[in-house]
This record gives structure tokens, sequence and C-alpha cells, in this order.
């Protein structure tokens, strides 16, 4: 394939601004973008807190608000909209920190600024430096998942963990600086900053040199048009999206209107050598494993994981949990390092293990996100019919307000949906191939070196693939 | 404070505290004038309908709401009343409004084959002459 190409085809440089038009720079700038979404979405979480907590512990999950629309309409959306296209823009809208950066600043619409002052209410502190990584994420992004057969059928389960995210958040917000909550502790974080290196979407500097000029770094401090990188991101220097939470403050900072909100081919950032560590390939590889845990006890036919996921007995539900940790944390990283092993030594190359491990790591996010997507496909198509009941009826109180409370449940292109699933799948293998070919590249110095030392690599992207083929249609 | 910082503020409340007192407030506008019954269909070997037995006064306007919170179709039939769903599905309410008319026991059912002991789910209205009562006792 060509070089410097996604897939051969687009020049990995391309870039489209969407920022050059007036009425979308103006939208960016604006203090009410992203307030007016978040507020919103804080109107919607309201009625999903409700919900789950009128709905408690009896109801069964398909005719609830919170249920239906947090884990049918909000992940398949995430899944398959916003993180692949739109990058982290679910984090421009989120309601969850809402509080929290009310509290912090004080202000809701206005910019609290006086030059040399800390604007922000609380201890302010720094996040320690060892928990400044996924980590964190990663394991409570685990651990969540072990409730994951109580959060689609019990709503005070899905009432509980939104209500816990939201006090964990503010009771942050008041220790810690800025978005610290969303940067190193919320669980949905960090599958989207990683994914979001695939996004189609980029905020990004336009040109460096006018920064490099520029004293003042309106973008990092802040200064009466708006705040300081809330994500405390350099926002003239970052150049992947993993840790940019898409608020769009320094667009508004920016005295020389020298940001972007720009389009741009997938996968790009999955090629930026900066930055990269262990945390982020076990974010992968735990992102790949839950999707293949998630499809073989929700969407798989064998019924008694089903009952061990959700606690029908407690042995059954310790068996689950303990499967589940160690085929994330232990069996599928060790399957990666044996096929990353057989990688540096077929390139024959002195590279550490550790950075060989790092970087084809990143090869596996298109897949993972594939994988992801098809296991929200068999989400959706047939389970959306439900979203209709429950808009008429979200608290089920007997309301019928839009005449589709009792809409008989109609499952739609689950004819194809198999074959959605594979091509969904051969989509994301294509991209992970074309990644870890450059990734290969990067590594290994001697080009015919890289080819060998891919091929491993190719080998466990393609043994994936078919052992998720294989579960979607058997 | 800016005008539109009051007005961001504002939108919150109402986003939040409006969302809650607007909900509870059309649910009881809704249910205004008239007695409210929760029933929850339930098979025999998990309780049976609760409340198995509805109390009502003759001539007073109720509202019966059907809850089934089991992962089991229910049904719902009063005939004495001519009252009938033909399915309530797991989770699903349904609404009946209906005014008793006579005094006496009519049994009500569940219609939909739900479980082996399926002809033991079945509950009683108990109508009775209505009697005076002060205005904020309903």
């Amino acid at each position: 394939m060509r070089e410097g190409y996604v897939l051969g085809l687009i020049p990995e440089t391309w870039r489209f601004e969407l920022t050059q038009f007036p009425w979308v720079r103006r939208l960016f700038k604006s203090r009410w973008m992203p307030l007016a979404l978040i507020l919103f979405n804080v109107f919607l979480f309201t009625l999903i807190l409700m919900a789950g907590f009128f709905g408690g512990l009896m109801l069964p999950g398909n005719y609830n608000f919170g249920i239906m629309i947090v884990w049918i309409l909000w992940w398949v959306l995430l899944m398959t909209v916003l993180v692949p296209v739109l990058s982290r823009f679910w984090c421009t809208m989120c309601p969850l920190p809402f509080l929290g950066e009310w509290l912090q600043r004080l202000r809701l619409f206005d910019v609290r600024y006086e030059k040399g002052r800390n604007p922000y209410f609380g201890l302010n502190k720094r996040w320690p430096k060892s928990l400044s990584n996924m980590w964190l994420m990663n394991i409570l992004f685990l651990v969540t998942t072990f409730a994951s057969g109580f959060f689609t059928v019990r709503p005070a389960a899905t009432f509980v963990l939104l209500t816990a995210i939201i006090a964990l958040a503010v009771a942050l917000s008041l220790i810690y600086r800025a978005r610290t909550f969303c940067l190193y502790v919320c669980p949905v974080s960090g599958f989207q900053g990683l994914y979001s290196n695939f996004a189609l979407t980029e905020v990004r500097v336009k040109d460096p040199e006018i920064c490099a000029r520029h004293k003042q770094k309106g973008c990092v401090v802040g200064n009466e048009w708006g705040y300081g990188c809330p994500w405390l991101l350099l926002p003239y220097a970052f150049r992947r999206n993993t840790y940019c939470g898409m608020c769009f403050e320094c667009l508004k900072t920016c005295e020389y209107d020298n940001m972007a909100v720009n389009l741009r081919p997938p996968g790009v950032d999955l090629l930026v050598d900066e930055k990269r560590g262990l945390d982020e390939a076990y974010k992968a590889l735990i992102m790949l494993g839950i999707a293949i845990v998630f499809f073989v006890t929700f969407q798989g036919p064998w019924g008694t994981l089903k009952d061990w996921a959700n606690a029908a007995t407690l042995s059954g539900y310790l068996a689950f949990i303990g499967l589940h940790t160690s085929w994330n944390l232990i069996v599928l990283p060790a399957i990666f390092l044996l096929f990353v092993w057989l990688a540096r030594r077929a390139a024959g190359q002195p590279v550490p293990l550790k950075k060989v491990y790092v970087n084809f790591s990143y090869a596996t996010v298109p897949l993972g996100l594939a994988a992801w997507i098809a296991f929200s496909l068999g989400i959706i198509l047939p389970n959306g019919s439900y979203l209709l009941h429950v808009l008429s009826d979200p608290f089920a109180w007997g309301w019928d307000l839009f005449g589709t409370a009792h809409f008989p449940w109609t499952p739609v292109f689950t004819g194809i949906m198999p074959y959605l699933m594979i091509l969904t799948l051969l989509i994301g293998l294509l991209f992970s191939m074309d990644i870890a070919f450059k990734i290969a590249r990067q590594t290994f110095a001697e080009p015919e070196a890289a080819v060998r030392g891919a091929l491993p690599i190719l080998g466990f992207l393609g043994a994936m693939t078919w052992g998720l083929m294989w579960l979607f249609v058997g | 404070m800016k005008r539109q910082e009051v007005l961001a503020v504002l939108l919150a409340v109402l986003a939040t505290v409006g969302t809650v007192v607007a909900a509870i407030w059309y649910d009881r506008s809704r249910d205004a004038g008239r007695d409210v019954v929760e029933l929850l269909a339930l098979q025999p070997k998990n309780g049976n309908w609760q409340p198995n037995e509805i109390r009502l006064e003759r001539g007073r306007p109720v509202r019966l709401k059907i809850r089934n919170v089991e992962t089991v179709s229910h049904g719902f039939a009063l005939p004495e009343f001519g009252i009938g769903i033909a399915e309530i599905q797991p989770g699903e309410v349904h609404v009946v409004d209906f005014t008793p008319d006579r005094t006496g026991i009519f049994p009500f059912y569940c219609t939909v084959w739900c479980s082996p002991e399926h002809m033991a789910m079945a509950g009683r209205v108990i109508v009775t002459e209505s009697v005076a009562r002060a205005p904020s006792d309903r």
C-alpha cells in the first residue's frame, strides 16, 4: 500500500476544516456550546434517574426508560456514531460532570476570570502522577462490567451506577483541578479516548507558528473568553485525540482563531508515536476482550453463562467474574504477547519487547471498535422498538404521551443482521491490517523486517476476526 | 450576574427540579377525581395478584393501573364489568378506568396461560355502598 495513505486511498494528512465556515466557528465560540447540549442531557438524565429510582428492583428492564435510553440508545450511539465519527463528542455534552464543574467554576455560562488569580472553587489539587494514566479507568471499567447482567435488567442498578458516578465526579471536582475525574477516573472515558484515535473528527491547532509567537497562551491559562484547557492539554501542541474532551474552550480562548475543528481520515492518530503506553495497550485489549465476553454471554446461545452473569447463583456469578477478569487481564494479553514475540522474532530487530507490544496494540483498535459496533447492531436492531414504548411512558406510570406506549416489539433488519455484523468486522479488520503494517514500519527500521514482523500480528487480527465471525453466525 | 448566566441557571433548575415537579404534577393531574389502585400481576407462586382483594365504592370512579412486573405475559379480565386486556407484556402498564355501578363480589383473572398455576391467578373486587367521607380522604 502507498506510504502516507489510509488504506492506500486517502492521504493521512488530509483535513477539511469545518470551522472555516463563519457560522460554524461562531457556534463553537459561543458559550452556549456545549452548555445547551449539556443542559438538554441534564434533562434527559433527570428522566433516566427518575425512571431508575421509581423502577427500582421490580420492573423488567425492557420497558424502563433509564435502561432503554442508557444501554440501548446511548451505548449504541456511542459505539456506532459518536466515537468513530465525532471522537469524544459525548464528553462535549456529558451531563455527569456538570454539577462538579458548576461548583468548580461557580458559573454556568459566564467565565470567572481575573488575571493572575485561580478562577476555581475547591482545593484544586494535582492528581497523583502515578495515577495519571488509563490503569484506574481500565480497572473501573472492567469492574463495572461485572454488573452488566444487572444493568439491563434492574433499573435500580442503572440508577446506582449513575448516581455513584455523579457523586464521585462532584467529590473529585472539589478536590482536584479541572476535569481530573473525566481524565483519569470516569469508566467510560478511557475507551472513548483510545477509540477516538480512530475518529473522523479532531480539534487541532491550525498554524503552530502563530502559537509559538504568542506568549499569553489563553488556551492554557484561560482568559475573559474562556477557561484554560479543562482537560489539562496544551491545545497548541497535542497530536492525539486521546485526552481531548472536545469542550471547545480553546476555540473560545484563542485570540487568533488558530484552533480548528477538522474532518480527517479514520485512524490517523493511531500512527502517532507519542505517549504510547502499556496502559493504553491494555485498554485496547480489554475492550476487545470484553466485546467477546459480552457477545458470548449476552447474545450467544449459552444460557448457563447468562445465568452466571445475572447472578442466578453466587457460585455462578463468582465464576463469571473470575473467568471474565482472567480472560481480559491475563489470557487475551498473553495470547497477544505470544504473537508479538513471534513478530519481534520474525523481524529479527533489537527492539524491546515492551515497545513492540505497546505499538502493535494500537493495531487492534479498529477491530475492537468494529466488534463493539457489531455487538451494538445485535442490541439495537432487535430491541430498538422498545424505545417507542418508554418515550411514551418513561416511568411506567401508565402514561401514553405519544400514543406508542403499547407499540409491539418490532425487530428491524434482523434477517441481514449477521451479514451486517460480518461486514462491520471485515471493515475493522481491513483498517487494523493497514495500521499494523504502518506500525511495523515505525517499529522495525528495515522495510523487509517490518513486513516479516507484521505477519504474526496479521495472524492475531485474522484469528480474532474469525473467532468473532464464528460467534456472530455460528 | 449577567442575563445569560441567570438564564443558564434557570434552565439548569428547570432541567432538574422542574422535570421532577412537572412529571409528578402531570401524573397527579391525570389521576385527579379518581381512586387509583395499583395492581401487580404476579404468578401464583410469586404472590398472585397484589393486592388480591380490591375494595371499591359504588358510583366512585376508579383507575386500575395493572402492572406486569414479571418476565412472562399476563392478561386481565373483570368479566362482570366487561373489562378485559388480552395481553399485558412483561414490564407493561395498562390503565383501566371504570365506575362500579353495583355492589357485590366480582372475581378478576389472568387471561394468559402464564404458568402451571395459571388457573389459580385470580383475585376479587368487592364493591360496597359509598360512605360519606371527608373531602381529603381519598
